[in-house]
C-alpha cells in the first residue's frame, strides 16, 4: 500500500515499531503547512522564525512520537508541540522578538496606508483585513495570541485549545476575553456603523 | 499576581467574531507549498541505528550458555523440573484429536516464530 493512502494513525505506527522514515516523511508533508501556516501567526509573520521553530516541532515530534496516545488528533497534538516550542522560544529571547515585531509592524503601517485611503478595491478587502489583522495580533500577549490562533485560525474547540495550550479551559476562555477587547480597539475602522 | 478586572462582554462584538472566523477561514484555506521543508526536516532527523549482524547469533549463544549453565549449577532442579513436567503431561488424559491439535498448534507457533526471525526489516 502507498504511504499517501495510509491513515495518521498507520504512519505513525509505522514509525513507531520500523522506525520508517518514508512514512514520517509523509506525516511532514501531510501536516507542514498546517504547521507553518499556525507558527506563522503565532510569529506575527516572522516566517524564517516560523519555519525553524516548524523544523524543530517536527523533530520533537519524531523524538516523542512513542508518547502519542492517539487520545487527540495528530494535528492537535503537533500544535500543541509548535505552540510549546514558540512560548519557550519567545520567553528565551523576547527582547529581539519586540525588535523584530516593531520592524514588522512599521513594515505593515506603510502597505496599510494604501489600503485605508479608501481607494482600495473590495477584492481587496480580504488582504486588508490579513494585513490589519496580522498587525492587531501582534500587540496580543503570547498566550492570547495562541489562544485565538488555536480557537479561530485552527478551529479547535475551547476544550481541544486548552490540551493545546495545556491549560484549564477558562484560561482559554479569559485570554480570547481580552484579545478580543485588545483587536476591538484595533480594529475599530472595521466595525460596520 | 497583577491581574486586571476583565471588560464586560459586549453583545454587539459578534463582528468581531465575524471578522476572525473570516480570517481563520482564509488562513485555513492558504496552503503553503512543502518548498523543500520535509527534506530539511528529514535530512536534521538522527541517523537510523543499524543493528550489527551479529546481534541475533550472539544473544541467541548467549541465553544458550545461560540455560546450559542453569541446568550445570543446579542439576538436581532441573531435573526434578523436568520430571514434574512429564508427570503431569503423561497424567493427561490425551485423545487423538487433542495430540492432533497440539501438534498443530506446535508447527504453526514454529512457523509463525520461523517468518518473524526471518523478517525483512
Amino acid at each position: 500500500m502507498a504511504q499517501t493512502e495510509l491513515t495518521d494513525a498507520q504512519l505513525i505506527a509505522r514509525v513507531v515499531v520500523h522506525d520508517d522514515r518514508n512514512a514520517f516523511s509523509e506525516l511532514v508533508r501531510r501536516h507542514q503547512s498546517a504547521v507553518r501556516t499556525t507558527l506563522r501567526r503565532l510569529t506575527s509573520g516572522n516566517f524564517a522564525l516560523a519555519d525553524d521553530l516548524a523544523q524543530e516541532t517536527f523533530m520533537l515530534a519524531y523524538r516523542n512520537l512513542k508518547t502519542f496516545r492517539q487520545e487527540a488528533q495528530f494535528s492537535t497534538w503537533l500544535y500543541r508541540i509548535a505552540t510549546n516550542a514558540f512560548l519557550a522560544d519567545a520567553r528565551k529571547r523576547k527582547e529581539e522578538l519586540l525588535g523584530d515585531r516593531d520592524q514588522d509592524v512599521a513594515l505593515v503601517d506603510g502597505d496599510d496606508d494604501a489600503s485605508s485611503d479608501g481607494f482600495a478595491p473590495d477584492h481587496t478587502r480580504a488582504s486588508s483585513l490579513k494585513i490589519d489583522m496580522s498587525r492587531a495580533l501582534s500587540v496580543l500577549s503570547e498566550g492570547e495570541r495562541a489562544a485565538i490562533v488555536q480557537c479561530y485560525h485552527n478551529d479547535l474547540s475551547h476544550e481541544e485549545a486548552a490540551v493545546v495550550l495545556n491549560c484549564p479551559v477558562g484560561t482559554v476562555k479569559t485570554h480570547i476575553l481580552r484579545a478580543k477587547q485588545k483587536l476591538k480597539a484595533r480594529l475599530y475602522a472595521w466595525e460596520p456603523r | 499576581m497583577n491581574q486586571t478586572p476583565l471588560p464586560p462582554i459586549d453583545a454587539d462584538d459578534d463582528w468581531l467574531d465575524a471578522m476572525l472566523r473570516e480570517d481563520g477561514r482564509d488562513h485555513r484555506a492558504d496552503y503553503l507549498d512543502d518548498g523543500g521543508f520535509t527534506a530539511q526536516v528529514m535530512a536534521a532527523l538522527p541517523a537510523p541505528v543499524a543493528l550489527p549482524l551479529w546481534r541475533k547469533p550472539a544473544l541467541t549463544a548467549l541465553w544458550a550458555a545461560a540455560g546450559i549453565g542453569i541446568a550445570f549449577a543446579l542439576p538436581g532442579t532441573v531435573v526434578d523440573v523436568a520430571h514434574e513436567v512429564l508427570r503431569v503431561i503423561l497424567g493427561q488424559r490425551i485423545s487423538l484429536a487433542g495430540l492432533a491439535t497440539g501438534m498443530a498448534v506446535m508447527g504453526a507457533s514454529a512457523c509463525a516464530a520461523a517468518a518473524y526471525m526471518l523478517r525483512d526489516d
